[in-house]
Formats: structure tokens, C-alpha cells, sequence
């Protein structure tokens, strides 16, 4: 028991030795940490800008020159006239082509109190003109609104009259829940970075001794192949929890810099939801730790390796995808290694109480998993295939 | 002492069954303690395939090896224990020192605390590497990265040493030292089993010669008597003499 430990511990020692000592493919291999949080403040700044901001319109006025008081109220709501557009964007105003027809016969309604009709041309079905109509639309209301207060005011007439049912909203969302594509895109990438950044060190650590030589070497060693693979397997996991973490600390210091109750929105991940996101990743990094060296080993060569295990990226981008598409799932759906994680950081980023159940279960699953492929990679090193392989 | 019993080893094509490869066709031979007995063959007789089988890599279809008493068959791990290995293809790992790399050995074979500092401290001296103990190995030459893995499969003091060509790409200083260190070894009586082509070295180092020509045992003896058995003066003659007869001399 005790020459087990020793043993153990050399061989997690050499691994992690060579692991932190490649400090190129370490780099590359957190980058991807580095990366997602610039990309969620990036994208979340572009957002707020949207949703915030209202960048000018261009309209083409008809007969602008009979209605000069709402061609200035459009103008303090940044809705100008198409002869202002920069010539950079003319191209894109000249095909939305929104037309606002003002008749001739404006001002003398006006002064008679007569009802007006001025026409909005454009294409309703376009997305890119929806957001202007909506604009145009609020304002030409708002403008009409106002000069008819005045009328009634003139009149003596109490302008609440107008208004006898008001609907108050009161928003239930939480306000964790309000920013939600922060937290999509962060379960994501927690997702990815699980995956992708112990690879580097998976594959070495496996085709790549194997091709360096040293593989043979450790097999003749007094050693059993289980804790050489669960050395290897806690080398390449550690790296990949170290991504995890990372990704959870630089996003909640990047999501700081923005300032996000422009849109009303909180975003923040307090120690607890922190740390059962760390708990609810862990058994994910040791099981892609596993399927990385399981696959490395059952290929030629490094080469081989380094492209078949790039493909085992995909998966956690590809299945929370399907899980959004899909409106049945099946129960066992929940209970599955990245399915299952998914869906519980979707709650946790939504405010849901956390299923504790769940969490359970499908670390459970994952974990057995885990064992199962360790189990199979340690069989493996055993066989005379294997041995082989190696000249 | 290490003991191989009329070893079968057969690889199967899976594809193709006639493409069957008979690598050991009932190989027997022993390997004594305080012998250095040195194993010589024809590329492809199936040295590798029993090294690789006394290893504990490979299973044998028929017969079996014994290190010390120990079935390689039944308890592979506890054989190994018994074995230092240079192996045929020897990698360094090329992060960590060569310090390092021996410490790592020597804890997989169970050392620990000051005794596994002062194991390596020795084998460090015996083989005059402490110069380049706390360099990390990458770039280190072939007669370095040779000393590296002597020392690694040495530093536990094993009762049996196996090497696979151990003297391939050395110069001669580096052979020396090799050879300084075998006799040193069988001085104390360890069992040494080495494989190679140099039929100098085989004559000026070995005790005994095992001669394997299509997976069996073609003569073995002290090299004078092979030379006397197949009526010639060098061993090379005698080498190439005794594996062309189809029979075998004196198997």
C-alpha cells in the first residue's frame, strides 16, 4: 500500500512536471481562458450599444417643407433626412428606402384642427427596418400626442381624462436572469475550456510519449498500466480545472468593467454560485481528460492523435445545441455527462434554485464514465497491441 | 537468474492467415548470476520478441520465463521489480533533468527518502554524470542519453540486468564505461543478460554466448568453445557458421 503510494505520487510529480514545464503548449492551451472573457465583454458592449443607443435614421422626407416642427421633433429623436447620410452608409439607407410622405395640405389641417395622414413607405417585413419603423413610429405618436395635450389644455380640459386605464408592468424576471446571453455564452465557453484546455497536455502525455520513446520504457517499469493511465489522467484534468477556473475569474473581472445597469441588468457570480459551478465542472474535466487520452492511445501516431482528438472539441459546443433544439428531451437526457451540466448551469445562470438531484446524478454518470474509459485505456496498455504500436 | 523455457510466440496476420510470423520456435536458455551472458542473432531471429516476452510486453503462446523464480506469466509486476531494463528504444523525457529522470525511476521501483538520494548519488558517480545531473536532457548526446538510461534502470540495484544493443551509436569511451559498469555488476554477482551485434564486445565481455537463429537456440557456450565448435578462430566466423546450418550444431 505504501510502495503503491509512493509510486503514484512519482508518477503524478514527473506529469505534472512535464505538464507546467511546456510552456508553449500551456499557453496555447489557456489562451482559450484568456479569450472567453475578451469575448463576452466585447460582445456584451456591442449589445448594450444596440440597446441603448439610438444610432440615426435616414428618411426620405416628401414635403418636408410644410411640416417643420416634426421634421425637428424627428430630428431631436436622431430621425434625419436622408440628404444628411453619410456617404458611407447612403447605399444601406437608399435600400432600406423609408419614406415618410408629408401632404400639402398639412399646415392648413393643422391650423383647422382637421386629422392628418402622413404616409410611412417601407418594407415591413425587413428586419434591419423594424427597429427604425418602431422609432418613427414612437415619435410621429409622441409629436401628435403632445400638440394634442396643448389643444386640450387650451380648452380646459384635464389631459388624465385621455388616460383612464394605465397599465403599470412589474418585471418578476430576476435580475441575474435579465442579461441572459452573458450567461449562455459563459456556460458555453465553461464548457469548452474544460475541453480544450487539458488537451494539449492529454495528447502528449500519451501518443506523444508513445512516439518520443519513453512509453515502452515505463511499461517494463514494476508499475501497473491503472496508475499510469490515473497519472496521466490527473495531469491532463488539472490543466483543464485550471482553465475552468480561470474562465470563471477573468469573466467576473472583465463583466465588472461594463457597465451593465445601462440595460437594467446585473451580472454577478458570487463565491457560492462559483464554487458549485467549480464542483459541477470538476467531474467534466476529469471525463474529457479521459476521452482525449482513451482516443490518443487508440490512434498511430501523434499526428494522428492531435487531429482525431480535435475533433472531440466539437461536442460540447454541438450538445447544448441540440438540447436547445430540441423540445422533448428524453429524462436520461439530464442525467448524461455535458447534457446534464448544461442544463444545471442554465438554471444556475437563470437564478433557479439548483437541483441538487440532478447534480448528483449526473455527476454520478459522469464519473462512472470516467472510470469506465480509465479502465479501458489501462486494459489496453496491457495488450500485446498496444506494445506492437510501439515500433 | 533469469530462465527461459521453451518459448512459442507466433504473430497472427488477421487478415491474411498465411501471413503468419513464427518469431520464437521454442527458445531455451539460462542466464546466471555473477554470468554476463550476452545473447547474439541475426536481425529478425526474435531477440527483441524475447526480451520483450521476459518483460512481461508480450505473452508467450508456449513455454514460459522466470526472474528469479518469478513466472513472468503470473505476476509480470513483481518479475519486473527484479529486472533493470535498457531497453532496445530508450526516449528521454526531455522536460525534466536527468536528476530527475533517475529519481523518478527510483521511485517507481519503490525508493524513497535518503536512501533513494544516496542510490542515485552513487550511480550518478559510478557513471560519471554529475556534471550533467541538473541539466534537463533535451539536446543531450547519444552517449549521454545512454548514461541517462543506465542509470535509471540501474540506480535500484538490480539483481538482473537486461539490455537490448545497449552499445549501438556509443563511442568508445562510452562503451568502456558501459563495460566497466557490467563487470563491476557481475562482480557482485548480478545476472546480466545483453543482446548486441559487436562480435568484439560479445567476446571480450561475455561469459557465455547464447547464439538464437529463427526463434530457437542455435549453440551456446563460453565463446572459446564456440569457436571450437564450429572449427574456427574468430567468433564471427563461428557466428556466421553456426546459424547457417539448419540444424543447429549443438542446440
Amino acid at each position: 500500500m505504501r510502495s503503491d503510494l509512493i509510486q503514484l505520487k512519482a508518477l503524478v510529480l514527473k506529469e505534472y512536471k512535464e505538464a507546467f514545464r511546456d510552456k508553449r503548449a500551456l499557453m496555447v492551451a489557456l489562451m482559450f481562458a484568456f479569450m472567453a472573457p475578451i469575448m463576452i465583454m466585447v460582445g456584451s458592449k456591442i449589445a448594450i450599444e444596440k440597446m441603448v443607443e439610438q444610432p440615426p435614421v435616414y428618411i426620405k422626407f416628401t414635403g418636408a417643407e410644410y411640416a417643420p416642427n416634426l421634421i425637428s421633433h424627428l430630428a431631436d429623436k436622431n430621425l434625419l433626412a436622408f440628404a444628411d447620410t453619410p456617404t458611407a452608409d447612403k447605399v444601406i439607407w437608399d435600400d432600406r428606402n423609408l419614406i415618410l410622405n408629408i401632404p400639402e395640405d398639412y399646415a392648413r389641417n393643422m391650423a383647422q384642427g382637421k386629422p392628418i395622414k402622413v404616409y410611412l413607405k417601407a418594407d415591413f417585413n425587413d428586419k434591419a427596418a423594424q427597429t427604425p419603423i418602431r422609432r418613427i413610429n414612437n415619435a410621429v405618436r409622441e409629436f401628435s400626442l403632445s400638440i394634442g395635450y396643448k389643444r386640450l389644455q387650451l380648452r380646459g380640459v384635464d389631459v388624465r381624462l385621455l388616460n383612464p386605464v394605465r397599465l403599470v408592468e412589474q418585471d418578476t424576471a430576476k435580475p441575474d436572469a435579465t442579461f441572459i446571453m452573458i450567461s449562455m455564452t459563459l456556460g458555453l465557453y465553461l464548457m469548452m475550456a474544460a475541453f480544450m484546455s487539458g488537451l494539449s497536455v492529454a495528447i502528449d502525455s500519451s501518443a506523444g510519449e508513445r512516439e518520443r520513446n519513453v512509453l515502452e520504457m515505463l511499461l517494463c517499469q514494476p508499475v501497473s498500466t491503472l496508475k499510469i493511465v490515473l497519472a496521466k489522467l490527473l495531469g491532463a484534468a488539472t490543466i483543464s480545472v485550471i482553465g475552468v477556473v480561470l474562465v470563471l475569474i477573468l469573466t467576473s473581472v472583465s463583466v465588472s468593467f461594463i457597465d451593465l445597469t445601462k440595460i437594467g441588468a446585473t451580472f454577478s457570480l458570487g463565491v457560492s454560485t462559483t464554487i458549485v459551478l467549480i464542483l459541477l465542472l470538476l467531474p467534466i474535466c476529469f471525463f474529457a481528460s479521459a476521452i482525449q487520452l482513451f482516443v490518443a492511445f487508440q490512434t498511430k501516431s501523434f499526428k494522428e492523435a492531435q487531429s482525431t482528438v480535435g475533433m472531440i472539441i466539437g461536442i460540447p459546443a454541438f450538445v447544448p445545441f441540440v438540447l436547445f433544439l430540441m423540445d422533448d428531451r428524453p429524462q436520461w437526457l439530464d442525467w448524461m455527462p455535458i447534457a446534464g451540466q448544461s442544463l444545471i448551469m442554465e438554471d444556475i445562470f437563470k437564478g433557479v434554485e439548483v437541483n441538487w438531484l440532478a447534480m448528483l446524478a449526473t455527476s454520478t454518470v459522469t464519473i462512472a464514465l470516467t472510470a469506465t474509459l480509465v479502465f479501458a485505456v489501462a486494459k489496453k496498455l496491457k495488450s500485446e497491441k498496444v506494445v506492437m504500436a510501439l515500433s | 537468474m533469469i530462465e527461459v523455457n521453451n518459448l512459442h510466440k507466433k504473430f497472427i496476420d488477421k487478415k491474411d492467415k498465411k501471413n503468419t510470423v513464427k518469431a520464437l520456435d521454442g527458445l531455451s536458455f539460462t542466464a546466471k548470476d555473477g554470468e554476463i551472458t550476452g545473447m547474439l542473432g541475426p536481425n529478425g531471429a526474435g531477440k527483441t520478441t524475447c526480451l520483450r516476452t521476459l518483460y512481461g510486453l508480450l505473452s508467450a503462446d508456449e513455454g514460459d520465463v522466470t526472474v528469479d523464480g518469478i513466472k513472468v506469466a503470473e505476476n509480470p509486476i513483481a518479475a519486473r521489480a527484479k529486472l533493470g531494463i535498457f531497453p532496445d528504444k530508450f526516449g528521454l523525457y526531455e522536460r525534466l533533468t536527468a536528476y530527475e529522470q533517475i529519481d523518478y525511476f527510483a521511485s517507481i521501483h519503490g525508493m524513497t527518502g535518503a536512501s533513494k538520494k544516496q542510490a542515485i548519488e552513487q550511480v550518478l558517480k559510478d557513471l560519471d554524470m554529475q556534471e550533467l545531473a541538473h541539466r534537463k536532457t533535451v539536446g543531450f548526446s547519444q552517449g549521454q542519453r545512454m548514461k541517462v538510461t543506465l542509470a535509471q534502470s540501474l540506480v535500484h540495484q538490480p539483481q538482473n540486468f537486461v539490455l537490448d544493443e545497449p552499445t549501438r551509436g556509443l563511442d568508445v569511451m562510452s562503451t568502456r564505461v558501459l563495460r566497466n559498469h557490467l563487470a563491476k555488476f557481475k562482480a557482485k554477482g548480478h545476472c546480466i543478460l545483453f543482446s548486441s551485434h559487436v562480435m568484439q564486445e560479445v567476446a571480450a565481455l561475455c561469459d557465455r554466448v547464447i547464439i538464437v537463429a529463427n526463434g530457437k537456440l542455435a549453440a551456446q557456450g563460453t565463446p572459446q568453445e564456440l569457436c571450437d565448435l564450429a572449427g574456427e578462430e574468430h567468433l564471427e566466423d563461428a557466428f556466421v557458421k553456426l546459424i547457417g546450418s539448419d540444424e543447429g550444431v549443438a542446440a
